[in-house]
């Protein structure tokens, strides 16, 4: 291969885009799962009591 | 008209009149947007000698001259656009796409009539791809020089496999 | 259900049935963020490993199994990561007006949570295209860079992305960044037929379209099956991000309705 460089360096700029753009995406919607479901919990508890007169 | 239908034509509008804007501002500016003129625009009407144009076309077959001046390497081509050619002179290193038959843009400054002394040569390639064997093949086959233009269409050529290309090479050349 | 709203689209998150009845809107009843939520979970699957099993096959043909080109020789492999990647920098922004064009005749807030979510993904695309195209014009043209039509369209979009997420974020009442980031992405559209038919009404050193929609393709069908495969994998990457990252705009829209709401014991005020 005569261009080795250029292209490792093509397809490695596009797996690292991959890698960054699509961990980030799974990370972000775990914690907002977790933390969306953890509110609704409580939410739920609250709505079960009531309201402070 | 209920207010969604205004909106909407509302938006329709506005883009109708950016998009006609946008493209009166690219007509007008069209002579600048180019990227390179031809050897017969050089012809026609030459640019001052001191201003530096990009100049544009198909490397001449059996015009090219590669020198020695000490250790940088001096090269001579014709450019040509099928109607007029220019003489190119460029000191330096060609980049590995160039050839005869290629097409090149040449960047410096012209002296007239007809030559033109490059800072700069980029290659331009065309919009074919296609594998090296198959290549080789069609110019053995003599359906193909590449120095004399563009390669033949791909539909020709397609259901040829690298196989198929590999046999061809192998085999005596077939008269022409 | 008393909600203190922070952005208009947290008002339609509690998902009331009354209000999708109301407006009855076609748009409304498919594609309100309540609804997205369920669908996007269903969908995600078939998009995510579809996008992973294309790219790797599509990518690896490309780089393996897939011809030399005669006279650009192996670096002719970087088509197959600059090509998809071209199509998508032109395909996002085509996304990102169709949801300017939901946004401000049908007012959709999914279109804009959408929107926010489509912004990043699309300049990180073209930002690629940009790059891969650079470190290929360099052994093959001999420049990193030219000024031409088709590669300065290209840097022009690459600012409207630029463009798009900082003017989405930079209200404090985020219905005038959907607003005004909607109409930036609507006018920037006229960028895309100038980048598509720039290498056909301008001399450009970026050569012609291989693949075009009348002619058939110059290009061996040895290195146009390795293209196609990578491109929808790239596809369905792209859509399978923006999904995952617009469920997560939704679900956060939700936790601060939530947060906001007096329900919550010891919550807002």
């Amino acid at each position: 291969m005569t261009h080795l460089p250029y292209i490792v360096a093509s397809y490695g700029l596009a797996a690292i885009m991959a890698l960054v753009l699509s961990l980030g995406a799974a990370l972000r919607l775990k914690r907002d799962r977790a933390r969306l479901t953890a509110l609704e919990q409580t939410h739920n508890r609250n709505a079960g009591t009531p309201l402070t007169p | 008209m209920t207010r969604k239908t205004r909106r909407l034509w509302l938006v329709i509008a506005c883009v109708a009149c950016l998009g006609t804007a946008a493209a009166l501002i690219l007509r007008a500016f069209s002579s600048d947007i180019v990227f390179f003129v031809t050897p017969s625009q050089v012809e026609a009407s030459p640019p001052p000698t001191d201003r530096t144009v990009k100049l544009g076309g198909m490397v001449v077959a059996g015009s090219v001259k590669r020198e020695k001046h000490g250790e940088t390497p001096v090269a001579t081509f014709a450019v040509t656009d099928g109607q007029a050619a220019v003489t190119v002179h460029y000191e330096g290193i060609l980049p590995d796409l160039f050839r005869e038959g290629q097409s090149v843009v040449a960047i410096g400054t012209v002296q007239p009539p007809h030559e033109f002394m490059a800072s700069e040569v980029l290659a331009k390639h065309d919009e074919t791809y296609m594998p090296k064997e198959v290549a080789e093949a069609l110019k053995k086959s003599g359906k193909w020089d590449p120095r004399f233009g563009p390669p033949p269409s791909a539909a020709s050529w397609n259901n040829m496999t690298v196989q198929d290309a590999s046999k061809t090479l192998s085999a005596p050349a077939a008269p022409n | 259900m008393p909600i203190n709203q922070t952005d208009g689209t947290d008002q339609l998150l509690s998902a009331s049935p009354t209000f999708v009845a109301r407006t009855g809107s076609f748009f409304h009843r498919y594609a309100n963020p309540g609804r997205f939520l369920k669908l996007g979970a269903r969908l995600q699957p078939w998009l995510t490993w579809p996008a992973i099993a294309f790219t790797l096959v599509g990518l690896g043909w490309g780089l393996f199994y897939s011809p030399a080109d005669w006279q650009q020789g192996d670096s002719v492999r970087i088509m197959y990561v600059h090509v998809p990647a071209a199509m998508l920098a032109s395909g996002g922004y085509a996304g990102l007006a169709l949801c300017g064009l939901l946004s401000l005749v049908w007012r959709h807030p999914l279109a804009d949570l959408a929107a926010v979510e489509i912004g990043p993904v699309g300049a990180c695309i073209t930002a690629l295209c940009l790059a891969t195209g650079s470190i290929w014009g360099k052994p093959m043209w001999g420049t990193w860079w030219v000024w031409d039509a088709r590669l300065t369209s290209v840097l022009v979009l690459f600012f409207l992305y630029l463009g798009h997420i900082a003017l989405i974020r930079a209200f404090d009442d985020p219905q005038r960044g959907y607003r005004a980031a909607a109409i930036l992405a609507l006018a920037g559209a006229v960028d895309l037929p100038i980048i598509k038919f720039s290498v056909q009404w301008w001399n450009t050193l970026h050569q012609p379209d291989s693949i075009t929609i009348t002619g058939a393709p110059t290009m061996s069908a040895s290195m146009l099956w390795p293209l196609a495969l990578s491109t929808i994998g790239f596809s369905l990457g792209f859509a399978a991000i923006v999904v995952a990252r617009t469920r997560a705009a939704v679900m956060e829209s939700r936790i601060r309705a939530l947060l906001s709401s007096p329900r919550r014991g010891g919550g807002a005020a």
